[in-house]
């Protein structure tokens, strides 16, 4: 369903995604972990094009998003188009990115409303259901800054959630939690996991995603080092830096 | 040396008084309501991506900041009749002057204020599939208006007594109204404790107005 091919990315002189190949199947959850600077992240963001690679071709479902091939070469795509193809991608951040001005009902419904042109009481509705389905219903008409960072990130997981995207993204979307408030929002990406939501997951909570996971994806240093089911990688790895990476974690846990 | 503060209510010197207060109330709102409109275009050409505008910006910003507003008054004023032969009213090119001068300062405080946002913003709003002038209108710039407050109200504040200076272009407003009576009465120093108490009262109410919307948009996650 998404299909990464050959992606590139550099930050100035530094080669930061270096031939990037990975398909991620409907309904499939691939976590990405890798030592840090490894790329991870900037691998996620190109999935939406929030990082502008500058070689290689994204598809969602078929559709390019962010670059196309035009005569043989990659050229990024119009900004509608962009935009269009981003409704379709729902992205988590680390650091949550709510809309402080705006309640929790108002963040989750106003792209619905503005971008799909659903109206008012329609989009409260879906608004409302989503808080429930991430258990904050009591929560919907208080502003941001009064939650917790756990309620933070469900409100931003219900905020993505309701333009109703094909492949949800996580960008390390506990690495901002205390130790008490992680087990709330991984249990709400379990059960959308559960429910069949495609997903790709940048984390640093291993139990997790070799619970979750259907694919793990390791990189180091820009490249994929090597992918497979969890029991595989963390039982016996092909490669020695995953090893090792495994190793460092897996002691500091 | 004796204070007749009783000249001020004489006849009709305090309407007098009154009418230039009104007028400079109106050159002072138009002026500064044209300081934002150049303020955020020149913020937003200051931070776009075609260099030219860039460029265009930094050089009003370069001229506008760095020449006394009196100089641009007198520019204006005389300078385009001069020049392009073009008839001008006084206080048209008062309130002219005032908004380009004030404009040049506008637009570091919308600009400085836009990008003091995290962000997180705009990549949440671009996330979501918004453009990025959606995300600046609806997202971007809601927040930033709470953090321009004070700074802009210092701005209006700044440019009300600036407005004084229209009276050297002959524009009828208050400083020129309290000339206008010193030289008919001689009661110097009372007319202009007068014109002062009355600059000091509309410019309080001004940053009253400021702190009430301060007040208004707060999200709570301020310092307090």
């Amino acid at each position: 369903m998404i299909k990464i091919s050959k992606v590139n990315k550099s930050f100035g002189q530094h080669h930061v995604l270096k031939d990037i190949d990975l398909e991620i199947g409907r309904g499939k959850v691939v976590v990405i972990i890798g030592p840090s600077g490894s790329g991870k992240s900037t691998l996620l963001r190109c999935i939406n094009y929030l990082e502008e690679y500058e070689d290689g071709e994204i598809t969602i479902e078929g559709d390019p998003i962010g670059r196309r091939a035009a005569n043989g070469k990659s050229a990024p795509m119009p900004q509608q188009e962009l935009n269009r193809m981003r409704q379709e991608v729902g992205m988590v951040f680390q650091a949550f990115n709510l809309f402080p001005h705006k309640t929790v009902l108002q963040n989750i419904t106003m792209a619905p409303i503005d971008l799909k042109g659903m109206s008012r009481a329609e989009a409260d509705v879906l608004g409302r259901s989503l808080l429930k389905k991430v258990g904050l219903s009591e929560k919907e008409q208080v502003l941001p800054y009064s939650l917790s960072g756990g309620q933070k990130q469900r409100v931003a997981i219900a905020r993505a959630l309701a333009m109703q995207p094909k492949i949800m993204l996580f960008d390390e979307p506990t690495s901002s939690l205390d130790p008490e408030m992680v087990g709330e929002v991984l249990q709400v990406m379990r059960a959308l996991a559960e429910e069949g939501m495609t997903m790709a997951i940048v984390t640093h909570e291993m139990r997790f995603a070799r619970e979750v996971a259907d694919t793990i994806v390791v990189l180091d240093a820009g490249r994929i080092i090597e992918q497979g089911p969890p029991e595989k990688i963390f039982t016996q790895p092909d490669h020695p830096r995953t090893l090792e990476f495994l190793a460092k974690v897996l002691q500091a846990n | 040396m004796t204070f007749d503060f009783s000249v001020i209510f004489l006849g009709r010197n305090l309407n007098f008084l009154l009418h230039g207060l009104s007028l400079t109330i109106v050159y002072s709102c138009a002026g500064f309501f044209l300081s934002l409109i150049i303020g955020t275009i020149i913020a937003f050409g200051q931070i776009s991506r075609f260099a030219p505008l860039r460029w265009l910006s930094l050089f009003y910003l370069s001229w506008f900041r760095a020449t006394p507003l009196l100089v641009q008054l007198f520019l204006l004023y005389y300078g385009l009749p001069i020049v392009f032969g073009i008839d001008t009213v006084a206080w048209f090119s008062g309130v002219i002057a005032l908004g380009m001068y004030s404009g040049a300062y506008s637009s570091q405080i919308v600009r400085g204020a836009v990008q003091s946002i995290d962000r997180g913003q705009m990549e949440a709003g671009r996330s979501l599939g918004y453009s990025y002038m959606q995300t600046m209108v609806k997202i971007i710039v809601p927040q930033a208006i709470l953090r321009m407050l004070a700074p802009l109200t210092n701005e209006f504040i700044s440019l009300t007594k600036n407005s004084s200076l229209l009276s050297t272009i002959t524009v009828v407003e208050l400083f020129r109204q309290a000339n206008i009576l010193i030289a008919d009465t001689y009661r110097t120093l009372e007319f202009l404790l007068a014109v002062s108490m009355m600059y000091y009262i509309l410019n309080n109410v001004i940053g009253a107005l400021g702190i009430y919307l301060e007040k208004r948009f707060r999200t709570g996650g301020e310092l307090q």
